[in-house]
């Protein structure tokens, strides 16, 4: 038992918690900061006026009242952004390309997962168990469509990627998993459409999942907003930091981790120190997969619907956070989704309110491009990514 | 004997797979009806008590039993026998797994159960058809028979030739053939008399000419969207593959060409009712701004980085455009109906032909202006950069200022295509500039021939235009799109008409990577 204890290196499971919670709790006060700097500035102009006007309290109590909420979901959000980012930061680490399929694979994890529910509530399973049932049901969900997308994963590098390693121009292998991609989707789209007949699904509702915890009430005017987080937030949280912690072990504290950063710094010297390269490149896109898939599971758990291009946007979103944090590192990339989910939900939530409806909740994905381009113009290497020179 | 079965065994079971997705997903019969368009088989044709609809399915299958066979045979060369029994295994493989699933769906559905409640595409008619209009049993065994066949054929035939060999055979005797032709003293002469030259340019104008006359109103309207996407193509042409700038946010300078003209000369949402032809200066110079607004800040940035930048660039502009703020000013996400089109001599232009002959014109001038900047100071300029930025900044190349130059260019070409997209359509939305029209240009571009003129034409006509010829394939339009371009990237990574310099430098790299081949881990 000591001899177990011993073998496992605490420090690096411990690591990535800290890091994690400063993430979080840095990106979090310095938003809030910002928002509340913000509000007391309009407090008095014809915003805090208007606020004043529909629910009876300043711009400041209003902008304090949702603030936790928000925070929950940005940080909900943001793991979901992590989890597929490390995908992308790892293959980007290892190989130096974008693996444009990995939003697909991401989506063939949700829908894995949540036809596996579906079928099981079909036979009525579903509805009758009880909460511990439930989440273990969950559980397996995830697992499996962790499994498929990894396994795709590894298929998709063995067939269209690893060929073309070594070609002559970067784009060869970017275009491949561009067509990739297509292919993907559309076989997604078909195979729905042929079994089901539809290809907009529906994660099933069991267990308790949708209730709330509550832990508080504040006032706001004559109302009362509740304070609360739902289970399958705390789900979707926890679940995640398992795989980022996880992950972080998996390549700072083993072997098989050392053989990838071995890889991902010259492919040439560690195949001379008797790695096997293939085989890394295989693991890691397995990794990358794996995750994926776990991501794609949650994400249906927590939007609920999904379709075939479901993976477009959260991958989209998941690449820039990884290119926010600096690609190629995988703190960077846990950076980067926190960082990400968090401004967009702030923007979603607080934009309307102080351009007076003005400019929506569409505009969030505008604040989250712009700031990638701002934090590209002035630190193109990324938040934390090192100035290294690209190979040419 | 043991290591035989088990390649036996594992050749065959993809192409099992992969014919069982087929068959799953209703390919076959689609295949089957596009055989009988091609190769006209008389109805009352009876070949073994098989009509002609099974007939050209097993066609179909036959090629890919063939292909399986052909597919194991190749990994061993040396010894006939093991050929043959691999191959013969693997066709074996292949049939069997074919066969329990058409017989098992077979008898499923005799049984009267209805498999396309569960499998949309699995109709009582598809089945019948798999199986040969027979009885579950007899179809089941007979294709697998087939199969097996022609697994073994496939085999001989991989024994009887080397791949490689016969390649290289080819390779070099078309070489020879094309020497020798050229050394002949008549084909000389052709070649350097410069009015070959004319004549030729003479030829490719007359059929530009007469080809729009003859093809109907929907074949125009393809030849149209074919030619704006060579004018974006040709854009894209100068920023990726000149200059060596990824760019996946190109949408964006065709979204404000489009936007310009429309807001412009449209009723709604400001009532300007410019004529056309004014718009379009206005639009290349509103485009080539934007690429010089966009370049200055980002062109720091090299590879990936400019590319997700420029691709942020390009959503942002959708959602701006779709956005409530600007509804007012860009009709949001309704977009802008009637755009005007252009009028010659007071004649507006009415049908498609006109646009065709108008985007032909606008091809040419891009033709032209693209083979001017290749061939001077600037376009050497360019290619040094894109072979090696440091280097030719060493040499004295202000590389911000040629990047911002290809940027301003290509956005201008973008913003054209733009003009003509929304006049021809009438209408122009949000929605039109996604980024699947950014990946769809880079595609174009990198299929063709990165760099090449004509490279960017064949594949514009390629993946613009195969799509609306395989109408019959329209479910399966993007997946073939998707597998195309991995295949093409795996089997001609260069593009289908490489630039010529580009050529001469990739057979160098061949040279100097087979030299390396040890050092390298692959």
């Amino acid at each position: 038992m000591k001899r177990l204890f011993s073998s496992i290196n605490i420090r690096e499971l411990l690591r990535p918690i800290g890091q994690l919670a400063i993430f979080s709790l840095g990106s979090a006060v310095i938003l809030s900061a910002i928002v509340l700097l913000l509000a007391l500035i309009m407090d008095k102009t014809a915003v805090g006026l208007g606020v004043l006007a529909r629910f009876h309290v300043s711009l400041f109590t209003y902008t304090l009242v949702n603030l936790p909420q928000v925070l929950i979901d940005g940080l909900t959000i943001g793991f979901v952004y992590a989890a597929i980012a490390l995908g992308y930061t790892m293959v980007y680490g290892v190989l130096e390309f974008i693996n444009f399929a990995h939003s697909e694979i991401f989506a063939v994890g949700a829908f894995v997962g949540v036809e596996i529910l579906i079928f099981l509530d079909g036979l009525g399973i579903l509805s009758a168990v009880p909460n511990w049932a439930a989440f273990l049901i969950l559980i397996g969900a995830i697992l499996a469509g962790m499994l498929a997308s990894g396994l795709l994963a590894v298929a998709v590098e063995r067939v269209a990627y690893r060929p073309l390693r070594g070609a002559s121009s970067r784009l060869v292998p970017l275009i491949s998993a561009i067509g990739v991609s297509f292919f993907l989707q559309d076989a997604i789209r078909m195979t729905e459409s042929l079994t089901t007949g539809q290809f907009n699904r529906i994660f099933p509702t069991f267990g308790n999942f949708d209730d709330r915890l509550k832990f508080g009430e504040l006032p706001m005017g004559a109302n009362m907003i509740t304070l609360g987080v739902s289970i399958k937030s705390i789900i979707v949280i926890i679940a995640a930091v398992l795989m980022l912690v996880g992950l972080n072990y998996l390549v700072n504290a083993t072997k098989i981790g050392k053989a990838i950063r071995a890889v991902a710094q010259d492919r040439t010297t560690a195949n001379l120190m008797g790695i096997n390269v293939n085989y890394i490149i295989s693991f890691t896109f397995l990794v990358g997969g794996l995750l994926g898939g776990a991501a794609g599971v949650l994400y249906a758990l927590k939007f609920t619907r999904i379709d075939p291009f479901v993976g477009f946007f959260p991958g989209l979103k998941a690449f820039t956070a990884a290119v926010l944090g600096g690609i190629g590192n995988i703190t960077g990339a846990l950076l980067g989704g926190i960082v990400l989910g968090m401004l967009e939900t702030f923007a979603g939530s607080y934009l309307g309110v102080f351009t007076i409806g003005a400019a929506g909740t569409e505009y969030k994905d505008i604040f989250a491009f712009g700031i990638l381009i701002l934090v590209l113009i002035f630190r193109p290497q990324g938040l934390m990514g090192e100035n290294v020179s690209q190979k040419a | 004997m043991k290591t035989l079965l088990k390649n036996g065994l594992k050749a065959g079971i993809p192409f099992g797979i992969v014919s069982i997705f087929l068959f799953l997903i209703g390919f076959n019969s689609t295949i089957a009806d596009i055989i009988l368009k091609f190769i006209k088989i008389d109805d009352k044709t009876v070949v073994f008590g098989l009509t002609s609809r099974p007939l050209a399915l097993l066609m179909f299958m036959g090629v890919i039993g063939f292909w399986a066979g052909t597919n194991s045979g190749r990994k061993i060369k040396n010894k006939t026998s093991s050929v043959i029994i691999l191959s013969t295994l693997a066709g074996l493989t292949h049939g069997v797994l074919v066969a329990l699933v058409s017989y098992t769906i077979g008898s499923l559905s005799e049984s009267g159960l209805k498999i396309n409640t569960y499998l949309a595409a699995m109709l009582t008619q598809t089945i019948k058809l798999f199986l040969l209009d027979k009885t579950p049993l007899a179809g089941a065994v007979f294709m697998l028979i087939f199969l097996t066949i022609m697994g073994a054929l496939g085999g001989l035939v991989s024994f009887s030739y080397d791949r490689a060999n016969t390649r290289q055979k080819m390779v070099s005797g078309w070489k020879n053939l094309t020497v020798k032709i050229n050394q002949q003293p008549v084909v000389r002469h052709i070649q350097t008399n410069p009015l070959t030259r004319y004549i030729l340019y003479g030829l490719i104008l007359i059929c530009l000419i007469v080809v729009p006359l003859i093809a109907g109103s929907y074949w125009n309207y393809t030849i149209g969207t074919v030619g704006i996407y060579v004018l974006l193509g040709l854009g894209l042409n100068i920023i990726v593959g000149m200059s060596g700038l990824l760019v996946l946010g190109y949408v964006a300078f065709f979204a404000i060409g489009a936007y310009t003209v429309s807001l412009l000369t449209a009723p709604l949402p400001h009532h300007l009712m410019w004529n056309f032809w004014w718009t379009i200066p206005i639009a290349m110079l509103l485009a080539a701004l934007a690429g010089i607004l966009l370049g200055i800040p980002v062109l720091r940035m090299r590879g990936d980085y400019l590319a997700i930048v420029t691709l942020g660039f390009g959503e942002i502009i959708r959602i701006l455009i779709k956005s409530d703020l600007l509804t007012s000013f860009t009709g949001g996400p309704k977009g802008v109906t009637a755009v005007g089109g252009p009028t010659l001599f007071g004649r507006p232009f009415s049908s498609e032909i006109d646009f065709v002959y108008l985007i032909f014109l606008a091809v040419l001038f891009a033709i032209f202006v693209t083979v001017r900047l290749q061939n001077s100071r600037v376009g050497r300029a360019w290619e040094a950069m894109r072979e090696d930025e440091t280097v030719s900044r060493a040499m004295g190349i202000d590389t911000l200022w040629q990047k911002l130059l290809a940027f301003a260019i290509g956005a201008a070409l973008a913003g054209l295509a733009g003009v003509f997209f929304a006049s021809r359509n009438q209408f122009t939305g949000p929605e039109d500039h996604s980024l699947m029209v950014s990946i769809n240009v880079l595609s174009v571009v990198i299929v063709g021939g990165m760099g090449s003129i004509p490279g960017v034409i064949a594949g514009a006509f390629v993946l613009k235009g195969l799509p609306e010829i395989l109408r019959e394939l329209e479910n399966y339009r993007v997946l073939t799109f998707g597998a195309l371009l991995v295949i093409m990237m795996l089997v001609r990574p260069e593009g289908l008409i490489p630039p010529s310099r580009r050529k001469l430098d990739t057979n160098q790299d061949a040279v100097l990577d087979s030299k390396k081949q040890d050092e390298r881990p692959e």
